[in-house]
Formats: structure tokens, C-alpha cells, sequence
């Protein structure tokens, strides 16, 4: 039982990063983007070139993607949805659907659908409280907890995040609080690219490399956004983990294959009975 | 006495037809300009459009010497013309302070402290209220707010669409005064308003609007002193004009 809820606590970590994109896009640009999974799987693609193909270590490989990816998406931005822009949410996740069948099968081509691995050395877990656990899901944890502190400071201490808020909460008022709102909005991606090159190799590392491995996430990633509260970083953080946890603590009492179902009934729960999420603010309305 | 605003021959609107049909107006240095005018005159379409939210089809906006035709919102206002929109005019989902810091930062007072002791003593109420969200103030404490953001970067000209509306004449009153003051501290002011005549009694010059066009403009302590003043914003702005 402690060592499910562990592995479902790990689990739930591997979320929070590509949830807090989630919840930092739809914030700003008010569309779910269901691309998230497939940006994962080309962002741990690229690092597995650098890490397996050309021997760089992982840490290095994660950080140059990282910083890459998040330019990277700026120009998808910038070819797929700027022309949308102003167009209606429907519209966007649209597009964001094709983009994530694109991205996808981008990476089946190059890599084909054999699973791969990182080229990592092999430690031996550690047990502690009758858990056992291994060094990728210790350094998970503790990139995930450092990219949520981060996040939070981000938004609450710097201008850019600060605008970024002001530009979600008030596109119109934005401008004329001298905001270039576009600005704004390739910080969004470039930060959204980051996280999800990171996420990415995470899941990359927790289980293996192959084109679906981020589109597997993807209900789960959408439940914890949602349970947490959209635009909340921390509920994001709180609501991968509730997510996390409860989906592994499922297969105690039913078929693994259904834990699918956890994150689609938080998502209608919440929507039902608490619409801002457990950590997101009542949006007051205009 | 120079225009530090100006608009001449100016057409805009939504969609395809044009809500200004040939807009001629001045705001001169250091003075305060009232616009009134029946509903659907234009009035909040022009200061949108001075704004820079709303493209200008034909005609000129000049700011400070500048055909402004082409800057973006973020350009004017960072160049010193500063604008109160009606309704929505503070981020209801940032803190107080936090509105206060992006305006400071953004319109481009960089770091440091977004509430002058000018400032302060201005809009004495502010500080005490830091932490709250915005959008849980007042009526009255939201349009200070308003008012404090939009001059955290000292302005050329400040716009203000309707700043008095929704709230108690008490605090209305408070606001022209406020708007009188900032006026006194070398702000130009350009404002819409429905409450004419508290309007009028801080303005130098009044504008009138209806159907897209200015109508006739006087110094405004003579359009105060009009007996029919009211029908030059419930409507019949023509027959008032004659």
C-alpha cells in the first residue's frame, strides 16, 4: 500500500510540469492545448539524440533542449497560432489537435515505434520506511518541486510574470498599461517549451521513449490542471499529485487498465461542484 | 496655447460603418477638455481610438507634436498619453499593489517604488488596501485605483471614459476633485463624461458629440451656463448647438 502510494506520488510529480503548462497557456492565450503530449515526445526525443546518439550527459542534453524547445515553440507559435489569434477557443484546440498529430507522427518517422531509453547509468534503489525508491525518481521529485517554486516566483515576483497575469486577466487593459501583449505571449511559449522539454525527459526517464508516451499523459495532465484550478501553479502542483496518487491507489480495488478513469472523473467532479478547482481563485467575471 | 492631443478629419469604428464621421478635436497643454454628447455619439469610440485600441481609417490622431497613426497602445502610452477605460479598468484578479507595480514598470517608470509620495498623498486611501484583489474594491476605490495606475508614470495627457459612473455623488465628487488636481499638476486632461455639468465645472472646454460629429465646442463655463444644457447629452444636441 505505501509503496503504491509512493509510486503514484512519483507519478503525480511527473505531471506537475507539463500541468503547470497547461494551466500557464490556457491562462494567457484562453485555449486548451492538446499538443502538450506530442511537445513532450519531440522534446525527449531531442534530448535522447544528444544523450544516446552523441553521449552527452543527460543533465546537459535536458538543459540544452530545454532552452531549445522552449524557442522552438515560440515558432510554432508563431506559424500556428498567431494567425488563429483572436479566433475562438474550439478554434485553437482544433488546431492544437492537428499540431499534437503532427508533432507525433514527426517523431514515429524519425525514431519509429521501437521503445528506447537514455543512456543513464543503473543505481541501485534505496529503501527507506519499507519504500523503495530509485535515484530517477528522487531527482523527478526534486525537479519537479524546484520548477514549481520557480513558477511561483516567477509569476508573483517578476514583471514578465506579473504580466503575463495581468495579460490573462485583461488583454484590452493589458495594451494600454503598456504591455505588448505578444511579447508577452513568447514568454509564454518559450516558458510553456521549458517545462515541457523537461517533463518530457521525465516521463522519458520514468518509463520509455516511444511516439505516444506524451499523449498517454494527456488526460491526466488535463485532470490535474483542472483539479488544482486553471492558472493556479500551485494547484497544479497539488492536483498532479492528487491525481498521481489516487490513479495508482486505483489499481488496489480495480484493473490497472481503468485508472485512466480517475482523471476524467476529477475533471467532471470539479467542473460539477468546484469550477475554480481546489487552488484556483473565483474568476471574477468582466 | 499649443495641442498636445489632436485629432482632425478622424474616421473609425467597427465593422464597416464608421461611428466618427470626420472628428475634429484639440486638446490644448495643460488644460482639461470635456467630451459629452448623447449615447452613441462617439464619444468612448474617440478616446479608443486616441488610444490606439481602435485603428483610425482615415484622418489623424497627433500626440505631442506626432502623427500617432501607427504606434501601437503600449507606444503611446509609454510616450506619456495614459488612459482610463470605463469599465474594466483595473486587473480584478492582481492585488492592488501588483496593479500598481505593472503599471509603474510597463508604462515605463522601470523598478522602484509605484506610488510617488505625490502619488500617495493624492490618493491617501491606496496603501492600506495593498494586498486586496482588485476586484473585490468599491466602485470608488477600483476607479482611484484606476486613476493612480494610469499616472504611477507621470502622463502628457491623461483619458478618462466615464470615470464617475456607477459610483455615489460623494465619491464622484472626490474624483473630480482629484481629476482637478492632477489638472493643477501639469497633467492635460481629456475626459468623457455623462455627469456633465460636475464635469463642466473643472474643464476649460466642452465638446460636443452626436452621430459621429462634433457638434460645436465653447469654453466650458459657457456651455454650463446654457439652459438647456441637458439636451446636449440626452439627444438633441443640434437644436442646442443652433
Amino acid at each position: 500500500m505505501l509503496q503504491t502510494a509512493f509510486n503514484g506520488l512519483i507519478s503525480g510529480v511527473i505531471m506537475t510540469l507539463p500541468a503547470l503548462a497547461v494551466t500557464l497557456l490556457f491562462g494567457v492565450l484562453k485555449f486548451p492545448n492538446f499538443a502538450v503530449g506530442a511537445m513532450m515526445t519531440v522534446a525527449a526525443y531531442l534530448a535522447f539524440a544528444l544523450n544516446a546518439q552523441l553521449g552527452w550527459s543527460l543533465i546537459a542534453a535536458t538543459a540544452v533542449v530545454a532552452i531549445g524547445f522552449g524557442v522552438v515553440c515560440i515558432l510554432i507559435d508563431q506559424l500556428t497560432f498567431k494567425p488563429l489569434r483572436g479566433r475562438s477557443a474550439i478554434t485553437l484546440m482544433v488546431a492544437s489537435l492537428g499540431l499534437g498529430f503532427i508533432l507525433e507522427n514527426l517523431a514515429r518517422f524519425a525514431y519509429g515505434n521501437t521503445a528506447r531509453s537514455f543512456a543513464i547509468e543503473l543505481a541501485r534503489p534505496f529503501r527507506f520506511l519499507d519504500v523503495r525508491m530509485n535515484h530517477e525518481q528522487m531527482i523527478t521529485f526534486a525537479i519537479s518541486t524546484a520548477a514549481m517554486i520557480a513558477m511561483w516566483l516567477l509569476l508573483t515576483r517578476s514583471p514578465v510574470g506579473r504580466a503575463m497575469r495581468a495579460v490573462a486577466d485583461n488583454p484590452q487593459l493589458a495594451l494600454v498599461r503598456g504591455i505588448d501583449a505578444e511579447r508577452i505571449i513568447r514568454w509564454t511559449w518559450f516558458i510553456t517549451g521549458m517545462l515541457l522539454a523537461v517533463g518530457g525527459v521525465l516521463i522519458g526517464m520514468d518509463r520509455a521513449l516511444e511516439p505516444p508516451m506524451g499523449s498517454n499523459y494527456l488526460v491526466s495532465v488535463f485532470g490535474a490542471a483542472i483539479l488544482g484550478g486553471l492558472g493556479s501553479p500551485l494547484g497544479a502542483f497539488a492536483g498532479a499529485l492528487l491525481i498521481g496518487v489516487a490513479s495508482e491507489l486505483s489499481t488496489l480495488v480495480m484493473p490497472p487498465n481503468y485508472r485512466i478513469g480517475i482523471p476524467l472523473a476529477a475533471i467532471a467532479l470539479v467542473l460539477v461542484f468546484r469550477p475554480q478547482g481546489l487552488f484556483g481563485q473565483p474568476y471574477i467575471r468582466k | 496655447m499649443s495641442a498636445v492631443l489632436s485629432a482632425s478629419g478622424l474616421h473609425a469604428g467597427y465593422g464597416t460603418g464608421d461611428i466618427l464621421k470626420g472628428i475634429d478635436v484639440a486638446l490644448e497643454e495643460g488644460r482639461i477638455l470635456t467630451l459629452i454628447g448623447p449615447n452613441g455619439s462617439g464619444k468612448s469610440t474617440l478616446v479608443k481610438t486616441m488610444a490606439g485600441l481602435l485603428a483610425a481609417r482615415q484622418g489623424e490622431v497627433r500626440f505631442a507634436g506626432e502623427c500617432v497613426n501607427d504606434w501601437s497602445p503600449p507606444r503611446r502610452v509609454q510616450h506619456g498619453l495614459a488612459y482610463v477605460p470605463q469599465e474594466y479598468n483595473v486587473f480584478r484578479n492582481l492585488t492592488v499593489l501588483e496593479n500598481l507595480r505593472i503599471s509603474h514598470e510597463f508604462m515605463g517608470g522601470g523598478k522602484g517604488e509605484p506610488l510617488s509620495p505625490e502619488l500617495a498623498a493624492l490618493f491617501p486611501g491606496l496603501p492600506a488596501r495593498y494586498g486586496a484583489l482588485a476586484g473585490n474594491l468599491s466602485g470608488g476605490e477600483r476607479q482611484m485605483l484606476a486613476l493612480a495606475c494610469a499616472l504611477t508614470v507621470r502622463p502628457k495627457v491623461l483619458m478618462l471614459d466615464e470615470i464617475s459612473a456607477g459610483i455615489s455623488p460623494l465619491l464622484s465628487t472626490a474624483i473630480f476633485r482629484t481629476v482637478k488636481s492632477i489638472n493643477a499638476r501639469g497633467v492635460s486632461v481629456l475626459m468623457v463624461e455623462q455627469n456633465a455639468i460636475e464635469a463642466l465645472g473643472i474643464s476649460d472646454t466642452c465638446v460636443v458629440l452626436a452621430g459621429g460629429r462634433v457638434r460645436f465646442s465653447a469654453p466650458a463655463g459657457e456651455v454650463l451656463g446654457m439652459k438647456d444644457l441637458q439636451s446636449l447629452y440626452l439627444g438633441d444636441a443640434r437644436e442646442a448647438g443652433a
